[in-house]
């Protein structure tokens, strides 16, 4: 019965909302940072969204620098990396249209076929097919975005949907900005990262919300800034201790997952580490805009 | 309270029992099993039992032209029948104009053309009759089209060999092919790759000028050579007969011309063929695929019997393929494969080896880190985490869901986040135990205060993953199945089956008091 979570008191007194200037000032600079970062350097986009053929091969006597030689004698825009270990190779090509699809590949397989041991996968997405899936995305992020604030907005009163989904923003644009910084490829995978922090934001903010909302009807006289720090306080442990399980998990994924699963396992502990940032520092201090009180009555 | 209702515990226990059942076709995971309850596993998805997913596009303004290029035909021979003079045919995106020299039978005109071609607009002004291809008429050489391609690819894929295809349409003009197993995908995007269209015409070799002038007379075309673009014919138009008249054809070998194409046609294509090469004899007859020359062999003697043979420089494979694109049939468009991915059976393997490896040590390493810090009470969160992973397990084999990539690291995320309804009920009770001393009390009033707040989180949780499911594809669906399995999996274990071990726990060790 005597576990560690006394590291933690059941009743901490640590004063956030009085260090939410710093955190403000912090939390809008990132997201300048990140937008111009977005709009200059861009995402790493993969060829989900950028349209393309990528190939990967595991090799024998042979080096990257060799199979480089070969291919970039026929192609101009090839581009390869060691994949996950120096015999697995990803081959990147710009395709033009659709058609070239089937006659790069195969020429490609022709070129180096002597030097590979396997050809692990082969990935064709046409034109059309990358705006489209870059669409979606987009779309499902924003539709994510409004669900959500409508289920808060439901649940709570408006101005914590307003505060959950300023939290949502920072969350989206932070990540966004540190994948461009990490040069992390932006794929499919992604979007799925994205909307599950969006998803896992929300519910660090939802369970702080929620401690709020009955402290409101608790301490009628107590100061706003205190009856937050006091829902902060009091959620404290668990904040800590889901963020904590949950990167766990994630950092077992990015460690032992694989190769291709390591860039989405990135951009969650990203996410996850920064959701919990904002749902204390940016969620919370957000409802402070509101005045609560002595309209709010509601019991 | 002490007393936990017996039908609580019945169903607890039941529900526990069945996840663990039913997650054992999956975890033995007989591939070939015929056994009722052992077919129940999870799917794998492609990228992890390796194959091919294709998506094809049908491209209908092909068709749409070829079809503008039938009205010209069509209204040429009817303003012939009706000795009218067209001055000029202008031919647009999608409509085709055609003035005439006067304009006294151009409503006889318009109308023998509708007799033939009903449902596209017609107009006259003045000495011209437009006729456009409208979005009624484009619907029907739509889905026509496409509804013949997936016959066709259908046709093609299964004469390929491979097993269990999943062929369907998606949205307006495309087929998505999923094929598990394929080891070779460029075999399979070459026979998709090509229309087949396989007709017969009789080549015209006295009229040299044409050729010299590249100018085809009416009624006649010119074509290219399949090996020597320098190579022309100057063929009839009008094929004798076609592809849609085969009943077989195989590849064969014959000893002057090396592998070959044998095919015989039916009753129909038997007779047009038989009597064009009576008329014929001493003229070449040219064998057209998808609109060049294969092969244009001078007519010997009258072929009758219905079969012959078609060659060309063929190696055995070509000579096999092009035997299962002519059974199968011509594609009524070219297919354009917009989107592909194979992965190889190594990769996959690989995947889930990895896969397997990181949920494993993440749940080692949750579990750890919960009884550091819960203890006892830890210990039964984890109980509880483990069912979980047993229940999605099941729901994923019992609902034939496909298991993904995404989809494992969705279960490995789940691990993660589902202890977070314990953490949210056990912190819920250390709050209450520093108010209260009964023991059962200060259970029931954390389980009950942490509910909403579980309910509230969870649900925000489900919305995104709900709306990945709508807006995602493939292995993308696969990752939002899993998380959404697992969010509701640790519901109910968080608030049923961790209740019903933390009461059984306080009974059996008679805990006067609680500090957690």
């Amino acid at each position: 019965m005597f576990g560690l979570n006394k590291i933690i008191p059941v009743e901490p007194n640590i004063n956030f909302l009085g260090l939410r200037r710093n955190f403000l000032i912090f939390s809008i600079l990132a997201m300048l940072i990140s937008i111009v970062l977005l709009s200059i350097k861009g995402l790493n986009l993969g060829i989900d969204f950028k349209g393309g053929t990528l190939i990967e091969v595991s090799t024998k006597n042979t080096s990257i620098g060799e199979l480089r030689e070969i291919l970039s004698s026929s192609y101009s825009d090839v581009s390869l990396q060691e994949f996950g270990n120096e015999n697995i190779i990803l081959i990147r090509l710009q395709n033009k249209s659709n058609q070239e699809s089937i006659e790069t590949v195969n020429s490609v397989k022709n070129l180096i076929q002597d030097k590979v041991v396997e050809f692990r996968r082969s990935e064709f997405v046409g034109p059309t097919i990358s705006s489209e899936l870059l669409f979606r995305g987009f779309q499902a992020v924003s539709f994510a975005l409004i669900a959500i604030l409508i289920y808060i907005w439901l649940r709570f009163e408006w101005q914590f949907g307003f505060g959950a989904v300023v939290a949502l923003t920072h969350d989206v644009l932070f990540t966004l900005g540190l994948l461009s910084i990490l040069n992390v490829e932006f794929s499919l995978a992604t979007i799925a990262a994205i909307l599950t922090i969006a998803g896992y934001s929300i519910n660090d903010t939802v369970v702080i919300f929620d401690r709020v909302r009955e402290n409101l009807r608790k301490y009628k006289k107590l100061e706003l800034v205190d009856l937050f720090n006091l829902s902060v306080n009091n959620t404290l442990s668990r904040t800590i201790m889901t963020s904590l399980t949950t990167l766990l998990a994630l950092i077992s994924l990015f460690i032992f997952g694989g190769e291709v699963i390591r860039p989405f396992a990135l951009t969650m502990i990203i996410g996850v580490i920064i959701g919990t940032y904002s749902s204390v520092f940016i969620a919370v201090p957000t409802l402070l805009i509101f005045k609560f009180r002595p309209q709010d009555e509601d019991d | 309270m002490k007393n936990y209702p017996i039908w609580k515990s019945f169903t607890v226990i039941s529900l526990v029992l069945l996840g663990i059942i039913f997650s054992i076709p999956s975890i033995i995971y007989d591939e070939n099993s015929e056994n009722w309850f052992l077919k129940n596993k999870i799917n794998l998805g492609l990228d992890l039992q390796g194959g091919s997913y294709l998506l094809l596009e049908v491209q209908l303004d092909v068709l749409y032209k070829e079809e503008l290029d039938n009205f010209v035909d069509s209204v040429r021979l009817i303003s012939r029948d009706q000795a009218v003079k067209i001055e000029k045919i202008d031919i647009q995106e999608n409509e085709v104009l055609v003035f005439f020299a006067n304009k006294e039978k151009i409503k006889d005109i318009r109308d023998s053309f509708f007799q033939m071609y009903r449902g596209v607009s017609l107009q006259i002004s003045n000495n011209r009759l437009s006729i456009k291809l409208n979005d009624e008429y484009r619907k029907i050489i739509q889905d026509s089209a496409i509804k013949q391609s997936l016959e066709i690819v259908r046709k093609r894929i299964d004469e390929s060999g491979t097993k269990e295809p999943l062929i369907q349409r998606s949205g307006k003009k495309r087929i998505l092919l999923q094929l598990p197993g394929v080891k070779d995908p460029e075999r399979i995007k070459d026979l998709l790759g090509k229309t087949a269209k396989l007709t017969f015409h009789i080549v015209d070799d006295e009229n040299t000028s044409a050729l010299q002038n590249n100018l085809a007379p009416f009624g006649k075309i010119i074509v290219l050579d399949i090996y020597d673009e320098n190579i022309k014919y100057l063929l009839d138009k009008r094929s004798v007969v076609g592809g849609e008249n085969l009943v077989d054809a195989k590849g064969s070998f014959d000893q002057t011309e090396g592998h070959a194409v044998s095919f015989r046609f039916d009753t129909e294509g038997a007779q047009k063929f038989g009597k064009v090469t009576t008329n014929n004899i001493g003229k070449r007859m040219a064998v057209l695929l998808d609109g060049v020359v294969i092969t244009a062999p001078r007519i010997n003697s009258a072929i009758t019997g219905g079969s012959g043979i078609i060659t060309g420089n063929f190696n055995a494979q070509e000579a096999a393929d092009l035997a299962v694109l002519l059974r199968a049939g011509a594609l009524p468009a070219p297919l354009e494969i917009v989107e592909e991915r194979s992965v190889g059976a190594g990769l996959g393997a690989d995947s889930i080896a990895a896969g397997q490896i990181a949920a494993i040590i993440g749940m080692v390493l949750v579990c750890v880190f919960m009884i550091l810090i819960y203890g006892t009470f830890g210990a039964l969160a984890n109980v509880s985490l483990i069912v979980n992973l047993f229940i999605i397990i099941s729901l994923l084999g019992t609902i034939g869901a496909t298991l993904t990539l995404p989809g494992i690291a969705g279960i490995v995320l789940t691990i993660g986040m589902a202890v977070d309804a314990n953490v949210l009920i056990f912190e819920r009770i250390k709050e209450e135990s520093l108010k209260q001393t009964k023991v059962f009390q200060i259970v029931k009033n954390g389980f009950d205060r942490a509910m909403s707040t579980i309910l509230d989180a969870n649900i925000t949780t489900l919305i995104a993953a709900v709306l990945l499911f709508a807006f995602g594809s493939g292995p993308i669906r696969g990752f939002s199945i899993t998380l959404s399995l697992g969010v509701i999996a640790s519901m109910f274990t968080a608030l049923m089956l961790t209740n019903f071990l933390v009461y059984m726990y306080l009974s059996f060790a008679n805990k006067k008091e609680l500090k957690l």
